[in-house]
Formats: structure tokens, sequence, C-alpha cells
């Protein structure tokens, strides 16, 4: 299957507390896709996805992830090097709830902090990006809609405007992968809209496979090809996105659970 | 041994010795105080210690809840609050006599005296020097303030050179950055030192810069630095301990190694309280530089006991004037400062 971009076997996590974050779960990730994963607060989506950049380290299992189109899947759970780990995250693209950018650096620095991992240590301390660097960083600006606010602090914008920078930023990686926890949990509903529907450009335009963790279940069905639910770090469901009926959103989120309507 | 129980062992078995120690003034002073009674007071003292613990631990198993268990015992039921008024715990009782009795070794110890205070000679010559000071001797003005100024650039150049130093080292000292075993370890190992040159006041660092270089200015501003880097770094650190930790997980999340992840993500975050901090250094060590003068530190305080040693009181005068009107600007410069940068 040449177009497995990513496969995940059995992968186990418990935190040092003895809590269980994953229990095994294993799925493949197939390239440009949409997928999304759901499940309560704590069912271990988090961990999911920080597993697979490195941010968090996976106690068993595997990650399979080829790197680009022609390569042979390595598994990263077994790199060991901070040079490996730097280059796999690199080529991995993430943005977060609350949003994570540096708060007193200007929009576009923010957006070429993304090149960091190509820029040397001393050119970067200096803040000496090339202009070509820049320039990318203006029509990524572009793409996500808020190139006129490049030079304002980044703390000055609204939720909506950061987490764009945010995807802008991801977007100077070159990513093959995006990975968006909770991208949208911290934004009100019109917002949501804008950010996600920047994200399926992101997807459709550039190819990009994301990866995104939701618990709004009306956003889900417009926007995710595939779906997969976690359940006390388990997977429950997997399948389109129109197949989560009233039974299944019942084992999802509980019994007694009512699906709100958004928007 | 879980550490809490170490803790209240300690506290509660020095409570004990102490309150022993109120019987000790019943013993002649012969027995006590005497060089050869030194090995015997210290394993007396160990031995109070000791049977403190055992009865803190025995009262601990009566349910009875000792000074020691009030503060160190974890809080297995945080919602319960205490019941009983504080004096009608033992742990209560425990401390106000503890206190107590050290506050009357105190009074001995210091030996503490309204006689001495109030006696007629000694209040004569408090007014003599007081009436030297009030009048000053302005003859000495000029040299006062070349003094002075140089006490100001032995606080500055010791807080410019403590500055970068402390700057590098608080990254190293900062838990949140030394993530991994090798890099805990440097942590440790750096914390250790510094908490070392930190205990040494800046005082005797002045005494041992002074052997080393030579009495003058420059023994007081080598003094100063070393005690400023160790103050800064402790600073510092414990604010980059403190950042948040989103900046950081984005930037690492893009690639980045560490310095760089330091560099945009931790240094945006801590840089105006760095700046804060360093300006009240700066003010800290042009008050501490007038007192390290004292100790041949160079720079005002040289100057000062130079005059008190003739008793020439209206020199005095001048020169605590003069550093006085120095102090009140530094502080309230590094005040607005300060203000400023929030």
């Amino acid at each position: 299957m040449p177009n497995v971009i990513l496969e995940i076997k059995n992968l186990k996590k418990t935190y040092p507390n003895g809590v269980r974050g994953l229990r095994g779960v294993s799925f493949q990730v197939l390239r440009g896709e949409f997928l999304v994963i759901i499940g309560l607060s704590g069912s271990g989506k988090s961990t999911l996805l920080r597993c697979i950049n490195r941010l968090t380290d996976a106690t068993n299992g595997q990650i399979k992830i080829s790197i680009d189109q022609t390569a042979e899947k390595v598994d990263v759970t077994k790199f060991k090097s901070p040079t490996a780990i730097r280059a796999l995250r690199k080529s991995i693209g993430m943005i977060f709830q609350q949003f994570n950018l540096v708060p007193r650096h200007t929009v576009i620095k923010n957006v070429l902090m993304g090149k960091l991992a190509t820029t040397t240590t001393l050119k970067s301390i200096l803040g000496l990006f090339s202009v070509a660097d820049r320039t990318e960083a203006l029509n990524y600006l572009e793409l996500v809609g808020i190139a006129d606010k490049a030079y304002l602090r980044a703390d000055h914008l609204s939720g909506g405007q950061q987490q764009r920078v945010a995807i802008a930023r991801a977007l100077m990686q070159k990513p093959q992968i995006l990975l968006a926890d909770e991208p949208v949990a911290s934004l009100d509903p019109a917002t949501s809209h804008t950010v996600m529907n920047y994200l399926k450009k992101v997807n459709h335009e550039l190819g990009i496979t994301i990866i995104c963790n939701l618990h709004d279940l009306s956003i889900v069905r417009q926007y995710a090809t595939r779906v997969i639910a976690l359940k006390d770090g388990e997977i429950v469901f997997e399948g389109s996105p129109l197949a989560i009926n009233e039974d299944w959103f019942q084992k999802i989120y509980g019994i007694g659970a009512l699906e709100k309507e958004i928007g | 041994m879980k550490p809490y129980i170490i803790r209240r062992s300690l506290l509660d078995g020095f409570c004990f010795s102490v309150i022993c120690s109120a019987f000790y003034f019943y013993l002649p002073e012969a027995v006590l105080n005497t060089e050869m009674n030194f090995k015997l007071q210290i394993i007396l003292f160990l031995c109070e210690l000791i049977l403190g613990a055992l009865l803190s631990s025995v009262l601990y198993r009566g349910r009875i809840t000792t000074l020691g268990a009030k503060i160190f015992q974890p809080d297995f039921n945080p919602g319960v609050a205490e019941a009983k008024n504080f004096y009608r715990t033992f742990w209560g009782w425990q401390f106000l006599v503890t206190l107590l009795i050290l506050f009357i070794i105190g009074i001995f110890k210091t030996r503490f005296s309204f006689f001495e205070l109030l006696n007629i000679d000694g209040l004569q010559g408090a007014q003599r020097l007081f009436l030297g000071m009030a009048s000053p001797n302005w003859q000495v003005l000029p040299q006062a303030i070349s003094n002075i100024i140089e006490t100001i650039f032995m606080a500055f150049i010791a807080t410019t050179l403590a500055t970068p130093v402390a700057f590098v080292l608080s990254f190293l000292a900062a838990k949140n950055v030394m993530k991994g075993r090798m890099a805990f370890i440097i942590y440790l190992f750096l914390r250790t030192i510094l908490n070392l040159v930190r205990s040494i006041e800046a005082l005797v660092w002045a005494i041992i810069f002074s052997v080393w270089v030579g009495i003058g200015p420059f023994a007081g501003m080598l003094a100063l630095m070393m005690h400023s880097i160790a103050s800064l770094t402790k600073q510092y650190s414990e604010i980059v301990e403190s950042v948040n930790e989103g900046p950081i997980e984005g930037i690492q999340s893009c690639g980045a190694n560490k310095i760089q992840t330091i560099w945009y993500a931790i240094v945006p975050q801590v840089i105006l309280p760095f700046i804060s901090f360093t300006v009240y250094r700066w003010d800290i060590n042009v008050r501490m530089a007038t007192i390290i003068g004292l100790v041949g530190g160079g720079g005002i305080g040289t100057m000062l006991i130079k005059y008190q040693g003739q008793a020439m009181w209206a020199e005095v005068g001048t020169i605590i004037f003069v550093i006085a009107v120095v102090v009140w600007l530094m502080d309230q410069a590094s005040a607005v400062l300060r203000e400023a940068l929030k």
C-alpha cells in the first residue's frame, strides 16, 4: 500500500503516575486524508497526537511514518537522538488548543519560527531569516487571510486569528502531516468554522494529511473524511463521520449524553 | 523513611531539647559553661533530640498531633478544617512553651539590659556623637562625593559583569529546561554551587578578595559580583521555571533545537522580569558596596571607617548624609524604573 502515510500498531502509553493514556491503539492513515479523532476529555486523544511527533514518548508499540513518498516507513518511537526527533518534527506540523504562539513577537516572526529546523542556531538567534523565507511567510499569511496583520504583536490578535497564524507557522515547515490538537476548542462557533475551513483548504490545496482532535460532532461531520473514536485509551469506532448515529454517540460519549446543535 | 517523618522527628526533637534546657538554669554555671563540658553538652543535646523524636512518634501513634506533625504531615483530608482552638491542642502549647523558653534564653544570651541602655555616661557619649553628626563638617564633602561615585561604579560594574553570567547560568539552573538525566546532574551540581556561593555573605567575599587582589575598590567589586551572580541566577531561574509551557511546545513542534527553543519561547517571556531584577540588584549592590568598604572594599565605606576610628563625628555625619541621599535616590529611581518595566 503505497499511499499509507502513517501506521500505528498497538500503541500504549502509561504515565509515571500510573494513569493509562493509551491501551493498545492501532490504525492507519492514508495520504491526503482529513482524519478526525473524537472522544471525551481524558480519552487519550491528545496523548495519541503528541506521541506521533514525540512531544510525549509512548511506552509501547510502533508508529511508522513514511516521511516522503518514496521512502520506507520508519518506526519513530525508536528514535533516540535529538537530531532524529527534530527531523521528524520538522516534517510534522502541529497546532494547539491554546495556539502556543510567542506572545511578544510579531506575527511574521512567529510564522518564521516554522523555519527554525532549517536555520542555523547562530542565524536564528540573530533573527537572520532569508528573504525567500520572509516571502514564503507572507504568502502563507495570505493563504490564511491575515497578511495585513503581519507586523502586529501576536498577542494583539483575536483567538481565531492567532490560530490562523499557528497554521501558517506549521505550513512553513512544509509538513507531510499536520496534527491539530483541539484547534477550535477555545473559539466561538463562527470562528471555529473559519479556522476549520482553512484547515480544509490546506488539506485540499496543499494535499497535507490532517489528523485532528475534536469533540464537537457537528464540526466533525462537516470536515472529516474519516473518524476514529477513542474511549478510555481504546478505539471504539472507526469509519465514516456519517455513520455515527445516536447509538454510536451514546457509546462514545456515555449513556445519557445529548448531542447539542451548534451553528 | 518518608521525608516528612524525618522533618517531624527533627522539629519535635528540637522542641523537646529546648524544653529540657529550661531545667539547666538550676544547675551551677561551672557545670555548663566550661570547655571541658562542651562535649557533654553536645551529647546531652543529641540524646534529647533522639528522645524527643521517639516521644514524637509515640505521641503520633497515640493520635496526638505534635507541632511537627501539624506542620509536616501531609494533609490527607484537605477539606476538613481544624475543629479545636489552638490553645486546646497539644501542638499549640508545644509551640508556645518552646517559643517562650527560646525567648528567655535569648534575653540572657544577648545580655539585654535596661541599665546599660539608660546609663548616664553612655547617654552622654551618644549625645556627643549625635551632636557631631548633626553639625556635619562640609570640608570633606568633595572627598565624600568622589568616594561615593567610586562606590556607585563598583556596584555598576559588579552588576554589569554578573548579569550575562547569571543569564546563561539561569537556564542551566532551571528545572523545566534541564530535562533528561545528564541535564539534571548539571542542574543539581550548579544549584549546589550557587547555594554555597550565596550562603557566603558579600562581606566575607570582600575579605577573601581583599587578601587576593589587595584592599581597594577592585576587591569590593569582585565581592559584589560573586554575590550578584549567585543571587541573580537564583532569581532568574525561578522566573524561567514559571514560564508558560505552551510556546515552548509550539516551538519544539517546529523542530527547533534546545538553544532556539530557549531563545524564541522562553527569553521573550522572561526578559522584562530579568531587567527588573537586574535594576533592583544594582540598587542592592550600591547599598552593599558602602558596607563592603568597611572591610577594605574601597569606596565610601573605607572613608567612613577611617573617620569613625578617629571619632571625628562631624566628618562621619557628612559621609552618612551623602550615603543616605544616594541610597534614597537609587531606591526611588529603581522603583520608578521597575514600575515602568511591568
